[in-house]
């Protein structure tokens, strides 16, 4: 009933699940970014946080940070969301699904930044959010435009041939994801990958690199 | 600049081009405003300028479908806002301990009687109306005088008014003909149910201890 019109893109389809008239699918290229989501979710449920060690200087001693419990509970929690959203993002056969989940993985990248206390992180963390709340314009804004001229948002209508996509759609698609999944510049401005809470800043730079890589699959097909 | 728009987005009524060429002139005039902006409180709320306009793009579409958009739309929009200006509060270093701001001399003395003046008239009024009226005087009561040990007071207020509500629905289904028996009962019983949730909230002024009520 369900087929991808254009296989040699991302292989034949391998399973479908409907939710109402949003079609969620798993191609070879979708279950990919799936299990690797999959993987990083279940790696923020496992692992512990990384302790920061600090040198005292003049002597041979060194201690590690204490990472408070509320702060990594909150950590945790929000990179598991993120992995959540990530996993729905990457299957979804919706393009307004696609831009929510996107959004939902600019909160949770926001929120995982932004535990730690500590000013110049939470500069960073703001300045980002700003971004991503920007973001969501041109992210709405294709959905909005891809609905106004092709009469539809279901992906499974868009990508095939009959309907086409304007160019500014696609434009401000790419744009609006760039926006949100631009947290690692900020992270890695912010140098909190080696901040206390380490393992959970990964969960930033999977999703921003999976949503990057669906949109280019959404963007090719249709 | 309508020619070059018709190469890009085609097949479209010439209302919903002209809109759309508005509204973007509109989207580079907050984006210049966000762009021009150094203070970073200034900054946040015009970031909610340009989540109207992203609104108002989606509103363009101008079907049930984009009115359905416009809802999730206005929750991201908003969730985004709040995270922004908690994430504001704490880095600005803002948050202060609650504390009683508000203490007057009045609130010494006038609790007593405004709680009985107001309690009587909510009697006299009777059902909903009343119990609002009745909770409202306790509500200011508690909050004047704190709350430290009536708690255990309004939850077996409020358990008579579910044991009334149980008696009126049991006079309904088993003895119809005493109906009126049963409103009267139900109504005092809403009376004092509503009673106890208000006085409740004035027990919420941070001394911690939450009542099930």
């Amino acid at each position: 009933m369900y087929n991808l019109p254009s296989p040699q893109i991302e292989g034949e389809i391998l399973a479908y699940i409907p939710f109402g008239d949003i079609v969620y699918y798993f191609s070879p290229y979708t279950l990919v970014l799936f299990i690797f989501a999959l993987t990083f979710t279940a790696l923020a449920i496992l692992s512990r946080p990384e302790k920061q060690v600090d040198i005292a200087f003049g002597g041979d001693a060194y201690y590690t940070k204490e990472i408070p419990e509320k702060q990594m509970r909150f950590q945790r929690f929000m990179a598991i969301s993120c992995g959540l959203a990530t996993m729905a993002g990457v299957t979804t056969g919706d393009i307004f699904n696609f831009t929510l989940l996107t959004a939902m993985v600019g909160i949770c990248n926001i929120g995982i930044v932004a535990s730690v206390k500590n000013k110049h992180v939470l500069d960073n963390a703001y300045e980002y959010g700003i971004l991503a709340m920007i973001g969501t314009l041109p992210l709405f804004g294709a959905a909005a435009i891809i609905l106004a001229t092709t009469g539809t948002l279901s992906l499974w209508e868009i990508f095939t041939p009959a309907v086409s996509v304007p160019v500014i759609a696609k434009a401000l698609l790419v744009i609006g994801v760039i926006g949100e999944g631009m947290a690692p510049v900020y992270v890695a401005k912010a140098e909190i990958t080696r901040a206390p809470g380490a393992p959970y800043v990964l969960m930033i730079h999977v999703s921003s690199l999976l949503m990057f890589l669906r949109v280019v699959e959404i963007i090719i097909s249709m | 600049m309508m020619m070059l728009f018709d190469m890009i987005v085609y097949d479209l009524s010439a209302e919903y081009e002209a809109a759309l060429i508005i509204t973007l002139l509109c989207i580079i005039i907050s984006f210049w405003a966000v762009m021009r902006e150094r203070e970073d409180l200034h900054r946040l709320i015009l970031t909610e300028l340009v989540e109207i306009m992203c609104l108002v793009i989606i509103a363009l579409v101008a079907t049930d479908l984009a009115e359905a958009l416009i809802l999730p739309g206005l929750v991201v929009g908003i969730a985004e806002f709040l995270a922004l200006s908690e994430l504001y509060i704490e880095k600005e270093g803002l948050r202060k301990a609650p504390e009683n701001v508000l203490h007057i001399e009045v609130m010494d003395s006038a609790p007593g009687i405004i709680a009985v003046i107001f309690v009587i008239y909510g009697i006299i009024l009777s059902g909903f109306t009343g119990g609002a009226v009745a909770g409202l005087g306790l509500l200011f009561y508690f909050m004047c005088r704190g709350s430290s040990e009536k708690r255990e007071i309004i939850e077996t207020v409020s358990g008579y008014a579910w044991a009334c509500w149980v008696v009126a629905f049991i006079v309904f289904m088993a003895v119809p003909q005493y109906w009126f028996f049963g409103v009267i009962i139900a109504g005092a019983g809403i009376f004092a149910k509503v009673v106890a949730k208000m006085s409740l909230i004035g027990t919420m002024n941070g001394d911690g201890g939450e009542g099930d009520v």
